[in-house]
């Protein structure tokens, strides 16, 4: 038995880096970033966010090995900024745009829940049947952030 | 995708019932929709059970076949993130109230019926006042978790509610009997699907594929074969002659998160969006060179001072790393005139701090996080 336990996965080992930043030498302004126990959910996003942001000429990503737990993301940049420093603000416009839809779903789980109240008190439990628990996370989070969106 | 720039992205739940919720995605990235869609799937902390003492087993399955059966039934799992730690993570040796939940099985067979051993039959644990299970081992740890956790927390979905058929685990005869003790544990669905929190999560874009990102397979006729879902109908059908437009990019998603009970489907959404973000901060955090925690703030000052400070060992090897982001204002800590004196004020935690020292004007002043910062040996 001589699997890798399967949550080397996710989980960064002792003193284990999550990312190695290679500097191109052949090509001007370009960077290969290794970012380690991540894969396709954060590489995929992060090279189309690069795409769409105008100093960049070139962004792609790749998992070279689907058994090795890591991608590598290379970077080419216009001159005007370093690859590190794009990633990090598409790194923060992506946290941005999350922010926005957390607050937008908030609200549309606030008119939902106002809704089923209405129609009668079996929907209005239905939608906590999982106790307490439930009622109090969402109540946490409408109290958090919804009167900030009106 | 430039075009998405400049509109916000929206959202718009068309229905949400107690295990479900379906909403229109719109103004994203196919591939930011794809990665909330995964991790709504793979990332989001459950309980299920995960290590299972059989002291008796008479029923006619073999443990590791009951024990399966027992990792797969959900486990009411709300509020995750703060009512349990994970074991690795944890002081204990193998599993603790504060990062395990324990239920046991006991059923035995004595009528000429057979009995269905269900989910019914998991009786949830609790830890006593000293927040640790009678009869077990103590463990030296102390938390908040247990306080945390909602009265149901770790017991079967669906228990004791009139309408939800419980889970068949075995079924037994007249005297046999079946004794487990479970222990259930956070985890992810990356490790073990039983983690996750979704049964099922429907995406759809493009429902009549003007994209052309599919090709329909038929046999004769493509329209009959291949009806329009409802969702066509959020969107206007393409014209006979209607051009094929090849920059075209998807940007509205139809997704359905359907979950299995043990998070409501509003916790799943929420969840899956703090997930991602805490992904992307962390991805920042390591962009950072390492002492990260004291240099951001000391950086704060005083970015332009002049005289600034060299760094004789210069290249990478040097490591004492700066934090990028800016701020500023405050007093500064150190400043350009005491040219010679010790780096008070300001810890480095890298291990070669003792190489940074004051110096006179040497390096390109300010411009920290700059290429030419970065030609100097500071990794940014």
């Amino acid at each position: 038995m001589n699997a890798p336990n399967r949550f080397e996965l996710f989980v960064l080992e002792d003193g284990e880096k999550p990312i190695e930043i290679i500097e191109d030498t052949k090509i001007p302004n370009a960077a290969t970033i290794k970012i380690v126990k991540q894969d396709h959910t954060l590489g995929n996003m992060l090279r189309a966010q690069l795409l769409s942001m105008p100093q960049i000429l070139f962004a792609g990503y790749k998992v070279p090995h689907p058994l090795e737990p890591y991608f590598v993301i290379k970077i080419q940049t216009d001159g005007t900024i370093t690859p590190q420093a794009i990633l990090e603000q598409a790194c923060n416009k992506l946290i941005s745009t999350l922010a926005s839809l957390e607050s937008k779903f908030n609200r549309e789980f606030s008119f939902k829940d106002i809704e089923s109240g209405n129609t009668g008190a079996t929907a209005g439990a239905g939608n906590d049947p999982y106790g307490t628990g439930a009622a109090n996370a969402g109540g946490a989070w409408s109290q958090g952030r919804d009167y900030l969106d009106f | 995708m430039q075009s998405h720039d400049e509109l916000e992205p929206t959202v718009r739940i068309r229905e949400v019932k107690r295990d479900r919720v379906n909403f229109v995605l719109e103004n994203v990235d196919l591939a930011f929709a794809n990665s909330f869609r995964r991790v709504m799937m793979a990332d989001i902390p459950t309980v299920a059970i995960d290590m299972v003492e059989i002291e008796i087993n008479t029923t006619v399955l073999p443990d590791e076949f009951i024990a399966h059966r027992l990792g797969m039934i959900p486990l009411v799992s709300s509020n995750c993130e703060e009512a349990i730690r994970y074991t690795r993570d944890c002081t204990c040796l193998a599993g603790c109230p504060f990062c395990s939940v324990r239920l046991n099985l006991n059923v035995s067979c004595h009528d000429s019926h057979t009995l269905d051993i269900t989910s019914e039959h998991l009786e949830l644990i609790p830890p006593n006042d000293r927040g640790q299970w009678d009869g077990e081992q103590e463990e030296n740890t102390d938390g908040d978790e247990l306080t945390k956790r909602p009265a149901n927390f770790g017991q079967p979905v669906g228990k004791n509610e009139p309408g939800a058929p419980p889970v068949l685990i075995c079924k037994i005869r007249k005297g046999q009997e079946l004794k487990v003790k479970c222990y259930a544990k956070k985890g992810i669905a990356k490790e073990h699907a039983k983690w996750s929190p979704c049964s099922a999560v429907a995406f759809e874009y493009d429902p009549y594929n003007k994209l052309r990102h599919t090709t329909y397979w038929f046999e004769t006729d493509k329209r009959a074969e291949w009806p329009v879902g409802d969702n066509g109908k959020e969107e206007e059908p393409p014209r006979e002659d209607e051009a094929f437009d090849y920059m075209a990019k998807p940007n509205k998603f139809y997704v359905e998160v359907e979950t299995d009970g043990s998070l409501g489907p509003q916790e799943v959404v929420m969840r899956g969006l703090a997930e991602l973000q805490a992904k992307l901060a962390n991805l920042i955090l390591g962009l950072k060179p390492q002492p990260e925690v004291d240099h951001a703030e000391q950086h704060a000052n005083g970015v332009s001072h002049e005289g600034g400070w060299a760094n004789p060992a210069g290249g990478a090897g040097a490591g004492a790393g700066w934090g990028g982001g800016g701020g500023g204002g405050g007093a500064s800590t150190w400043g350009g005139n005491e040219a010679s004196s010790s780096p008070t004020g300001w810890q480095s935690t890298s291990p070669s701090g003792g190489a940074s020292s004051y110096g006179g004007a040497t390096v390109a002043s300010g411009g920290w996080g700059s290429p030419a910062a970065q030609a100097s040996g500071w990794s940014l």
